[in-house]
Order: structure tokens, then C-alpha cells, then sequence
């Protein structure tokens, strides 16, 4: 006989691991002990990213993050040699951080960070590798960008701001090209080398001796400079306004529709990322359901804050089929204005509420996992407890919370839609929307 | 030695000696497995159902199922299963190959019981929630999924174009899982629901449930939720996937179409996924192209240059249980690098491999592939999968904790041999794209 829907348990309160923090000459180790799990993430955070290169040298953090994989030997020696202790190297530039990292067995870990330290102190940068990795990176710039989604996510820090986020954190398609070796060496000498970062470890360490993992990994490095934080500014242009980047034949728009946030320390996580969820952070949020559930126009779509030390974007993002590319922009609009109208239902709340707290065993279950979050505390320079904390700012949040969170974060009148498609089928119905002025470029027109 | 580390490492994950696993009467295979984490659950169901079960004019409908699955049962209204799971902070997804379909959620434990209970709801009672309008809705959706990933795409349709290269006309592997527009149009209400009776069944099944609890608490939540559900009445017969003829190669395709550099995709059909000959395969194409270690990374995107830095992932093997696998390369032109000119490299670097394979690239081969699978089943909804999966093809749960040791005793002599035997030109196909004429400019500004 069927059964009926089962009641829920009880959920098991929620606790996020508390890092061992060990400072070891200039920096500091930052560790989670997940007994059993035999593959440990190890990240090193050095708390400079795109955001902070000089305008020109753009694109100077990610060539050197590319050079490193070249290894103390150069000649793209790094990966091999780690390969073969059946460890992974890991390296992500973002707006804020440098990181670098393995994934490796915890019984290989000694042998594999000897390798990792020599790659991110003292790696050969030969001129002759930089300068193939930049040639490399160019021509991946246009590779990547042949894709709608990408390209349209590219051409976006362009129409929300000036300075360094107006041009593509990897500094392609253009500015890339005048970083030289001299700028690599000198950027790897002042920011890597000499700066010890701090070290995230995670998985079963106990066979690790976390303060010789530091001293190894440091030496004698010295502890990371602050950083001065200033807001970039907009570039000018009417608002909300279209720009379509042409790509004929597309049977497919890519939308991006976006504004500025505050930064990062300036919002308030639980109202801001949860008014975001009910919006677009899921499934089930009001985005997906009308253009995907209700109209039948894309596979998918989202929305999301991107938030950065100095400044924030919230943008949502979709493919849609061609023809109903206009109807997509002006029924996202729609959708945002209506939040901010209406605000949310009781349901909503429950679901944003519930998904960030009794979910978080779910979001913390893996040794990458468990490390993102402590990279990203670093990054940020966020207390131990900063799951705890946001946890506990879900658990209090209410109705009136999320809804004036509506009106604070969501601006669709301030919004530029990025709409990457066919210019000659789409033009015109864009046109019609009057959402704003609509404006065609190439997309070799963007970065000149 | 690689391996022999790894599989300590295996045995330690905690999850070795400790799977458990039972059928149902009514034909449920179940397996639980402890998590390395604790307060999650992980359930992940493989059905027995995939696109080589597609019949010639409904292209494209096992996936297209897949995602009516997710539109409402007889208890469950539409859109419910997924707000219920990301309600909990849960994950859940599915997706569809040739060999199975796949459904998986990772909960907080105390919502195992609800999960369960979606999962047998729309098993026992999916017919009665289908109607043309969430047909109709959902038709349009995988349309524009397969809009996203093929068609408006850079070399979106190389792996169609793969397959029926691979694969003669009227073979269950011929054509891709996405399928064809106009078959997706064609599909109806009628067939949707004796679809659902042919196919989903739980005697077409596997249940994986990863977690803390106890193995017997778990069992009698699967019991309480699945026991009642009756096995199919009767079991579809699956088209013939049998290869009477070798390829006959080389065989090509050539495109000319807007991409932004030269593709080269080739491919060669090697045997099926779970016999020795695929392991041996498997580890040529870890030496041939995974890692910036492989002989195509150190030949063709170090020394030369002439291909694209992918990051050391220019080979690959598609596991076929049922037919013969594909072993495939793909590397792209840097600027100036013509087509031709990376092809023939590609394949005299493919050729070298029958002159001899040392012992320490195999080693690294072997690191490789061992590192690959230790990452995949590091999360309880990774080893769910993998036990699910081992489980439904090769009857062996076990298999998902000790697959490395499959590669521990093959030779460097076995793999050049193999290559030497399938990595031939007879056995070759070739899909190049280009781009068109005209679409040259821009793309390389």
C-alpha cells in the first residue's frame, strides 16, 4: 500500500568545524580535521587578486598564476612531477585573492608540498615560458568567448564600472598583451614570494604535522601588507540600457542583466543572498519557474550576487531561445520590480530560511567544500564562526527583513542588460521593449 | 606504487567492508554505505533505462523523461520534489546516457524518510500526474537545453557527429542522448506513460542510500517506502547493440562552420566499459592525453606549440557497457595552426604509442586515474553514484571502493599491444571542424 508523505525529522543543529589556527612565522595555518577523509585540500590564500593590479599591468595575477604551473624546473614541469604522488594542483585568480592549492593524499602530502612550495616560492619564470603562456591565455580569451554565456559575462564589468573591472580579470583580449616578464617576476617577487598568506588544510590529518606543513610552506615569508580599499566608480551611460554583442546566427541569446551592489562588508548576508535566492539562487526561485517552467524559453535561469571587497554586482543570468529573447529581458525586469512591489510570500521565506540552515551538513559534506568556505573567510577577513553567524542571521530573518531587502538590493531601473545574440534578428524587438537605449558593438570592438 | 597507495587510501575512506547491500522482493537492489561527514544523507537511484532503449523516431525521449520525472506525481504536484529538496539546503539533479538515468538528492538526515518517499511516489504513480501541458513545457526546455549545449555552441555537435560516425544507422548508439528536435516534437502523453510502465520498474533498479544511520534503520525506511511497489509486468526488449562489422575507417566528418579555431575530434572504438581490454584503453588514454604529464599535453601544447592549453585534457574514454567504448581525443589549433597541420600531429602522437610505452608514464597514467576516481567518490553524493552505478552494470557495489586495483596489474607491453591492435586507421574516426569561410577575422581578432 502507498504510503503517505512522511513527516520530517528533526534536524540536528548545525555547528561548522572550528579551524585549528597555528600561526607559524609569518603566516598562519587554518585547518579542519575530517578523519576518514583521505584526500586533503591545502590552499594557500595570498589576499591579493585582480581588483588591486595597476592599470597596466592587467591580467598580471593570472599570467603569473598560469607561469607557476611552468614549476621550479619550468617547461610546464609542475603538473607532471605532482601527478605522479596523485596529487592535483589547484590555482584560481579571483578579484580578491591569489590561490593556489593541491588536492593530494594525506599519506603523499610531505612529498607533494615540498614540490608545491618550491612552484609558488621559487618557480624558473623563464622568459620564454611566460611569454607562451600570455600568447596561450590571448588566444583562450577568444576561444572561451565563441561561447554566448561566457562572452556575454565578459563584456559585462565594462558597463558597470570604470578602472580595473572594466576590463576581464584574466586582462584579455588586449591589455594582457603588454605584461612582460620583467612585470611577472617583479609582480611573483613583491606579492608571492615574500608574502608567507595563510594556509587552509582540510581532510583527515592525522598523519599531518600541521606546524611543519607551515614552516615548509612559508618560511621565512613575511605576514601579508593591508590593503587600502576604495570604490571603483561607473562609467557614464542612461540607464537601464541594452547593448547587444553581436554574434550572428545565434540561435540562442545569452542575457545578462545586472546593476552595482555594495561590497561585500556592506551588506547584510542573510537578507541580501537570501532576497537573491527567492529571486533567482535556485530552482524553484521566481526566475526559473516563469522562463523556464511557466514559458518554456530557457534550460535555465539564475541570479546571483558577485561581491567583492570594494564594490558588488547582482546579476541574472540566462540563454534563451532567439525569438524570445525581448520578452525574456522585459519579463526578468517584470519579475524584479515585482519583488520589490510585493515582496515575498510566506513560503519563500520558509525555503530561504530553512535551505541555509538545516541544509548546511549538505553544503559542508566534502574536504573542497569545507575549504572554500575557509578560503573565502580569509579572503574576507571573516571570524572562525562566520557559518555559525549567518546561519544564525537566517534563522532570525522575517518577511519585513527579506522585503525591505528587496527594495535595498534589487534595482532594475538601474540595471544594464548584456544580451549576446544575433544584432540584425534582435535590434528591433529589443528596441520595442523601451526598457532603454539599445546600442550594437562587435566583440573585438569591446576591449580596445 | 601509485596504486598500491592508493588502495590503502581506499580502504581507509571508511566505506570498505562496510557496504551493505539486499534486493526487495519486488526486485529493488539497495546498497547503504557509511559518509565521511556526518548529518547527510545521500539517496542516488540508477534505472536500468537509457538512449540505446530509444527506438528509431523517439530520439532524445529518455532524457526528455528524465525531466518529467521532476513534474508532478500522484501525490506530488508539479515543481514540488524540487522545492521540497532545496527547501532542506539539499542537492538534487539527475541526467540521462546511453546506460541508465540517473536521480539523486544529498539531504540533512532527517529528511531521508521524505526523500524516499518522493522518489517511490513518482516510481509507483507518475502516470497519474503527467498532462500534455507539462509535456508541452518540458519539451520546449530540453529543446533549448539542447539549443545551450549543441547548437548554439562552438563544436557543440562534435559528439553527435562522433557517434554516428561510430555507430552504423539503426544502432542504439548511433545517436546522442539530447536526440532530435523533430523527434522531440513528436513525442506524446500516450508514450510518455507506457514509457514510464516499460521502463520504471524497481526491479530496474538500484537505491544507494550514504548516511550515518544503521544500515538495518535505513533498510527498513527503504522496505517502508518501496516494498509495496510491484516489479514490472513485462520487460521491454533492448535493441540489438551488437557490432557485426569493424569501423571500416578512417571514416570523417568535415565541418566548416563558425568556430574560432580548427577542431580535431577522433575516435576510436575499443571494448566495452568493464572488460580488461576497456582498463587497458582507459590507461592509454591517461598516457595519451590526461594530465600536463600526457605524451599530446608535453608534445603538442609545450613543445611544439601548435594545440591549445587544455589544461592536459585532450583524451578521454566513453564507458559503453553494452557496446563497444569510445576512446576520443579532441585538441584545437592555436592561432596560424592549420587544421591539417594539427591533425597529422595528433595522430603520429596517437601512431607512437604501439612503439612502446615506458614504465614511469604509465605509473603517472595510473596517478592520474587513481586521483580522478578518489576525487569523484570524496562526497557521500560522488560515492553514492559510483556504488549505484557499479552496482547496475556490473552487479559488484564493492567495485566503487576498489576500482583502481583494476589498473594495478596491467603492463606497459599490454597497452602498447592494445594500442598497437586498435589505434589504427581502420579503426579511426575523424570529426574536423573548420572555420568557415569569411568567419576567419573574427574570430581570431
Amino acid at each position: 500500500m502507498s504510503q503517505t508523505r512522511p513527516e520530517l525529522g528533526t534536524p540536528t543543529s548545525y555547528t561548522f568545524p572550528k579551524p585549528r589556527r597555528i600561526t607559524v612565522g609569518g603566516g598562519t595555518v587554518v585547518a579542519v580535521d575530517v578523519p576518514g577523509q583521505h584526500l586533503v585540500s591545502l590552499r594557500l590564500v595570498h589576499p591579493f587578486g585582480g581588483a588591486v593590479e595597476p592599470l597596466d599591468a592587467m591580467g598580471v595575477s593570472a599570467l603569473t598564476s598560469e607561469v607557476l604551473e611552468d614549476g621550479p624546473g619550468g617547461g610546464s614541469s609542475l603538473a607532471p612531477a605532482l601527478e605522479r604522488y596523485g596529487a592535483e594542483w589547484v590555482s584560481r585568480v579571483s578579484w580578491d585573492g591569489f590561490i593556489t592549492g593541491l588536492d593530494a593524499p594525506a599519506g603523499r602530502l610531505g612529498e607533494a608540498v615540498g614540490l608545491f612550495t618550491d612552484a609558488v616560492r621559487r618557480p624558473a619564470l623563464k622568459p620564454d615560458d611566460i611569454v607562451g603562456r600570455r600568447s596561450q591565455l590571448l588566444e583562450r580569451f577568444w576561444l572561451e568567448a565563441a561561447s554566448a554565456g561566457t562572452l556575454a559575462m565578459r563584456s559585462l564589468g565594462g558597463q558597470l564600472f570604470t578602472g580595473r573591472y572594466a576590463t576581464p580579470l584574466a586582462g584579455g583580449p588586449v591589455r594582457l598583451a603588454d605584461i612582460t616578464p620583467e612585470t611577472v617576476a617583479a609582480f611573483h617577487a613583491e606579492r608571492i614570494a615574500s608574502v608567507a598568506g595563510t594556509l587552509v588544510v582540510v581532510g583527515d590529518l592525522s598523519r599531518v604535522d600541521l606546524v611543519e606543513l607551515g614552516k615548509t610552506v612559508f618560511g621565512d615569508a613575511a605576514p601579508a601588507p593591508e590593503r587600502e580599499i576604495s570604490e571603483p566608480a561607473p562609467p557614464p551611460g542612461e540607464l537601464p540600457r541594452v547593448l547587444i554583442v553581436d554574434r550572428p546566427g545565434s540561435v540562442q541569446s545569452a542575457l545578462v542583466i545586472a546593476h552595482r551592489a555594495p561590497s561585500r562588508s556592506q551588506v547584510d548576508l542573510p537578507r541580501a543572498e537570501g532576497i537573491s535566492e527567492v529571486f533567482g539562487g535556485m530552482f524553484t526561485s521566481r526566475l526559473n519557474l516563469e522562463l523556464r517552467e511557466r514559458l518554456g524559453y530557457t534550460y535555465g535561469a539564475g541570479s546571483r550576487f558577485d561581491l567583492r571587497r570594494d564594490s558588488g554586482v547582482f546579476f541574472m543570468s540566462t540563454q534563451v531561445e532567439a525569438d524570445t529573447t525581448a520578452h525574456s529581458v522585459t519579463s526578468s525586469l517584470e519579475q524584479a520590480a515585482e519583488l520589490r512591489d510585493s515582496g515575498v510570500t510566506e513560503e519563500e521565506l520558509a525555503a530561504v530560511r530553512e535551505a541555509n540552515t538545516v541544509g548546511l551538513p549538505v553544503s559542508y559534506s566534502t574536504a573542497r567544500s569545507i575549504a572554500g568556505a575557509l578560503v573565502d573567510m580569509v579572503v574576507h577577513d571573516l571570524p572562525d564562526d562566520h557559518v555559525d553567524r549567518v546561519r544564525a542571521g537566517y534563522e532570525r530573518l522575517t518577511k519585513e527583513a527579506l522585503d525591505s531587502a528587496a527594495v535595498e538590493y534589487l534595482h532594475p531601473e538601474e540595471a544594464v542588460v548584456v544580451v549576446v545574440g544575433d544584432a540584425g534578428r534582435l535590434r528591433g524587438p529589443l528596441a520595442d521593449t523601451g526598457v532603454g537605449p539599445v546600442e550594437v558593438r562587435t566583440p573585438d570592438e569591446l576591449w580596445s | 606504487m601509485t596504486a598500491r597507495n592508493g588502495v590503502q587510501h581506499l580502504t581507509g575512506i571508511g566505506a570498505a567492508g562496510q557496504l551493505v547491500r539486499y534486493t526487495l522482493e519486488n526486485g529493488l537492489r539497495v546498497v547503504t554505505a557509511p559518509a565521511s561527514t556526518g548529518q547527510v544523507a545521500a539517496v542516488n537511484l540508477w534505472y536500468g533505462v537509457g538512449s540505446r532503449h530509444e527506438v528509431p523516431g523517439r530520439t532524445g525521449f529518455a532524457h526528455l523523461f528524465e525531466h518529467l520525472m521532476f513534474q508532478g506525481s500522484g501525490n506530488v504536484a508539479k515543481g514540488e520534489h524540487f522545492e521540497e529538496i532545496e527547501r532542506l539546503g539539499g542537492d538534487i539533479n539527475a541526467s540521462t546516457s546511453t546506460d541508465r538515468t540517473n536521480y539523486y538528492e544529498t539531504v540533512p538526515e532527517h529528511a531521508l524518510d521524505r526523500v524516499l518517499w518522493l522518489e517511490a511516489d513518482r516510481l509507483a504513480t507518475l502516470r497519474d500526474g503527467m498532462t500534455q501541458e507539462v509535456l508541452d513545457n518540458q519539451r520546449d526546455v530540453v529543446k533549448n537545453e539542447r539549443r545551450q549545449r549543441y547548437d548554439n555552441q562552438p563544436y557543440g555537435t562534435a559528439l553527435e557527429r562522433i557517434l554516428r560516425l561510430a555507430y552504423p544507422e539503426g544502432h542504439p548508439y548511433h545517436h546522442p542522448t539530447i536526440g532530435s528536435m523533430a523527434d522531440l516534437d513528436a513525442a506524446d502523453l500516450d508514450y510518455v506513460k507506457s514509457f514510464h510502465k516499460a521502463h520504471y520498474g524497481p526491479d530496474n533498479c538500484v537505491l544507494t542510500v550514504v548516511s550515518n544511520l544503521d544500515p538495518e534503520d535505513v533498510r527498513a525506511r527503504v522496505d517502508k517506502y518501496f516494498g509495496h511497489i510491484p516489479a514490472r509486468e513485462d520487460v521491454p526488449e533492448v535493441p540489438d547493440a551488437a557490432l557485426p562489422e569493424p569501423l571500416g575507417g578512417p571514416v570523417r566528418d568535415q565541418v566548416a562552420e563558425t568556430v574560432p579555431a580548427p577542431g580535431v575530434f577522433i575516435g576510436f572504438r575499443v571494448p566495452a566499459y568493464g572488460e580488461r581490454g576497456f582498463d587497458v584503453m582507459h590507461l592509454a588514454s591517461a598516457v595519451l592525453g590526461q594530465g600536463q604529464g600526457s605524451r599530446l599535453y608535453r608534445a603538442l601544447v609545450v613543445d611544439r606549440p601548435i594545440a591549445a592549453d587544455d589544461g592536459g585534457s585532450a583524451a578521454d574514454i566513453l564507458p559503453f557497457r553494452y557496446t563497444d567504448s569510445l576512446l576520443l581525443v579532441n585538441m584545437l589549433a592555436r592561432e596560424g595552426v592549420d587544421g591539417d597541420t594539427l591533425e597529422a600531429a595528433v595522430r603520429e602522437e596517437i601512431a607512437k604509442l604501439a612503439d612502446g610505452i615506458g614504465e614511469e608514464e604509465l605509473e603517472r597514467a595510473r596517478a592520474v586515474l587513481e586521483r580522478e576516481h578518489l576525487q569523484s567518490i570524496a562526497g557521500p553524493a560522488g560515492l553514492a553514484d559510483a556504488i549505484s552505478s557499479c552496482t547496475q552494470l556490473f552487479d559488484d557495489p564493492e567495485l566503487a571502493l576498489t576500482w583502481p586495483r583494476r589498473w594495478e596489474g596491467i603492463t606497459a607491453e599490454e597497452v602498447r599491444a592494445a594500442a598497437e591492435r586498435l589505434l589504427v586507421d581502420g579503426n579511426l574516426l575523424v570529426v574536423r571542424f573548420d572555420p568557415a569561410a569569411g568567419d576567419q577575422e573574427t574570430a581570431g581578432a
